[in-house]
């Protein structure tokens, strides 16, 4: 029989093995920490009750304060279990609103956004917010993830539709200056260190890495650019290392756009995406760095 | 203490409105009152701008977004020695019947439902309840045996007027979490209360004499001082 050092549980739901890439991440992620001499056990919501029987969780399903992943995040952490990611930064990269409150109070350069709330929305701020940001504008609801509930808008009719949608969901919806790149930087940040640096190119005709094509539910991407980390900028690893520090000290993936010689920070996502070949194609060794974290 | 409030006070003790309070960066203690602290709703927001602000608050996001979660809900208050059952997540009807007798009661884990919670006598009701609480499975649920009688009641600053044994269990989560205003699921099994469930009140619920007793607890709160509450 053989004896682990330690028992991962890397909490997940069915879609994490739909796309190939992923699976074959998830299984490397298993494979790497066998190795190490660490069970890792993929482990469902059915089987959540059995958190306590483990020494680590490592949550690779979407989390969200809404999500069965918090519950698990927050269960775990509660039990004294070291958990990726911790409840706290799930709490803060789930909502955007509460992270550009932060990288506002921390002097963090960031796209400029305002804030408009469901009991104050009017016309007069409405017309100050195309006065100030210029046409069109980025409608970004709190919940945002994998490009999804983000819309540009270019008139009041449509800035008011897609406000009164999200609005459904939160009382509270961020709106910022539309900033068009050819790509966005994807820093990826372990305990306070750089772990990978991609480049998330945009696909040609649209404005943000995952678009939706017209009329159909199904995606689509732009490339996946690696680069190795050594061979990138100083100044973008020293933004993304400095964004995470108002979080916490887990896995983020932070988003960031180049403007000229600038950065700017899109925002910073907890549960960052990792998948064969794209995320790790110049750090192979991220999937040992993550494993040796999470029983540290 | 600066109170902030979506809640028409009947008191002196200035306050102040959601609306107005998100624009301003005002440094003290802030008592956050309202009706629906559901995470993304206004409740919500004035305690994470609070906090942003370094300022103490009640409550604070955290036990928001907890409180609404029952299991966590439940997790965190039988470390705080408060009585609850034995429950189970997830969103499989047949682990549910593998590991609870019938009767079951059922709460939504996503918190976006007012319903609070349903009871199941049998299968098909197990699965209707599973199905309408989950949102058709996109998220799982907290299952419980149902070994006595469910109540809901009203907590106002941790008081109600159910007597003694729901007074203080109320009092006891409103020490442990810090949601002044809530109505709270409660199962009475042979005189004794375990906390199952909480969920936030809907304005019209409010009735004067709650109202009242809201504006009381401020004027006492602000003439005691911060260090008194929760």
């Amino acid at each position: 029989m053989t004896t682990w050092l330690a028992n991962i549980a890397c909490f997940v739901e069915k879609y994490n093995f739909t796309d190939s890439r992923e699976d074959d991440a998830l299984q490397t992620f298993k494979r790497t920490a066998e190795r190490m001499g660490h069970k890792f056990d993929f482990m469902f919501r059915e089987s959540i009750s059995e958190i306590p029987k483990y020494d680590a969780v490592f949550i690779r399903a979407t989390t969200d304060p809404l999500y069965t992943a918090y519950v698990v995040s927050r269960t775990a952490s509660e039990l004294g279990l070291k958990v990726v990611d911790d409840p706290e930064s799930i709490q803060i990269c789930g909502n955007k609103i509460h992270q550009y409150s932060l990288f506002r109070k921390h002097n963090l350069s960031h796209i400029p956004t305002v804030f408009i709330n469901k009991d104050d929305f009017h016309h007069k701020q409405l017309l100050e917010i195309f006065k100030e940001f210029g046409k069109p504008v980025v409608v970004k609801a709190p919940y945002t993830s994998f490009s999804r509930y983000v819309e540009k808008v270019a008139c009041e009719t449509s800035f008011r539709e897609v406000a009164k949608r999200y609005f459904r969901k939160s009382d509270v919806l961020a709106v910022q200056k539309f900033v068009p790149t050819a790509f966005d930087w994807r820093v990826g940040v372990l305990d306070d260190k750089v772990l990978y640096v991609c480049k998330y190119m945009i696909p040609k005709g649209r404005w943000k890495h995952g678009a939706k094509l017209r009329g159909k539910p199904t995606f689509i991407w732009g490339r996946t650019v690696s680069l190795k980390v050594e061979n990138t900028p100083a100044e973008l690893k020293e933004l993304a290392l400095n964004a995470c520090k108002v979080i916490g000290h887990g896995l983020y993936g932070v988003d960031i756009k180049q403007v000229g010689d600038s950065y700017v920070l899109v925002e910073v996502n907890d549960n960052p995406s990792i998948y064969a070949g794209y995320e790790d194609l110049r750090s192979k060794d991220l999937y040992g760095k993550i494993i040796a974290f999470l029983v540290d | 203490m600066l109170v902030v409030s979506n809640i028409d006070l009947r008191t002196t003790t200035p306050s102040m409105k959601p609306s107005e309070f998100f624009k301003s960066s005002i440094k003290d203690f802030t008592l956050n009152l309202n009706n629906d602290y559901r995470y993304l709703k206004t409740g919500y927001y004035v305690s994470m701008h609070a906090e942003v602000l370094g300022n103490t608050v009640i409550p604070t996001s955290r036990s928001i977004i907890d409180v609404n979660r029952t299991p966590i809900l439940l997790l965190e208050a039988t470390k705080a020695n408060i009585p609850t059952n034995h429950y189970l997540v997830t969103s499989s009807v047949k682990q549910i019947m593998l590991e609870i007798d019938f009767p079951i009661v059922v709460f939504a884990v996503n918190p976006f439902s007012f319903d609070g919670y349903k009871t199941a006598n049998n299968k098909s009701a197990l699965y209707r309840a599973v199905k309408s609480l989950g949102m058709n499975y996109k998220f799982a649920v907290c299952a419980q045996p149902l070994r006595g009688k469910m109540i809901s009641f009203k907590s106002i600053f941790g008081k109600c007027q159910q007597g003694e044994r729901l007074g203080e269990i109320a009092r006891k989560v409103y020490e442990v979490f810090g949601v002044p205003i809530c109505k709270l699921h409660v199962q009475l099994i042979e005189e004794k209360a375990y906390l199952c469930g909480l969920q936030p009140l809907k304005k019209e619920e409010l009735l004067p004499a709650d109202l009242q007793l809201i504006s009381d607890e401020v004027a006492c709160l602000s003439l005691k001082g911060d260090h008194l509450v929760g």
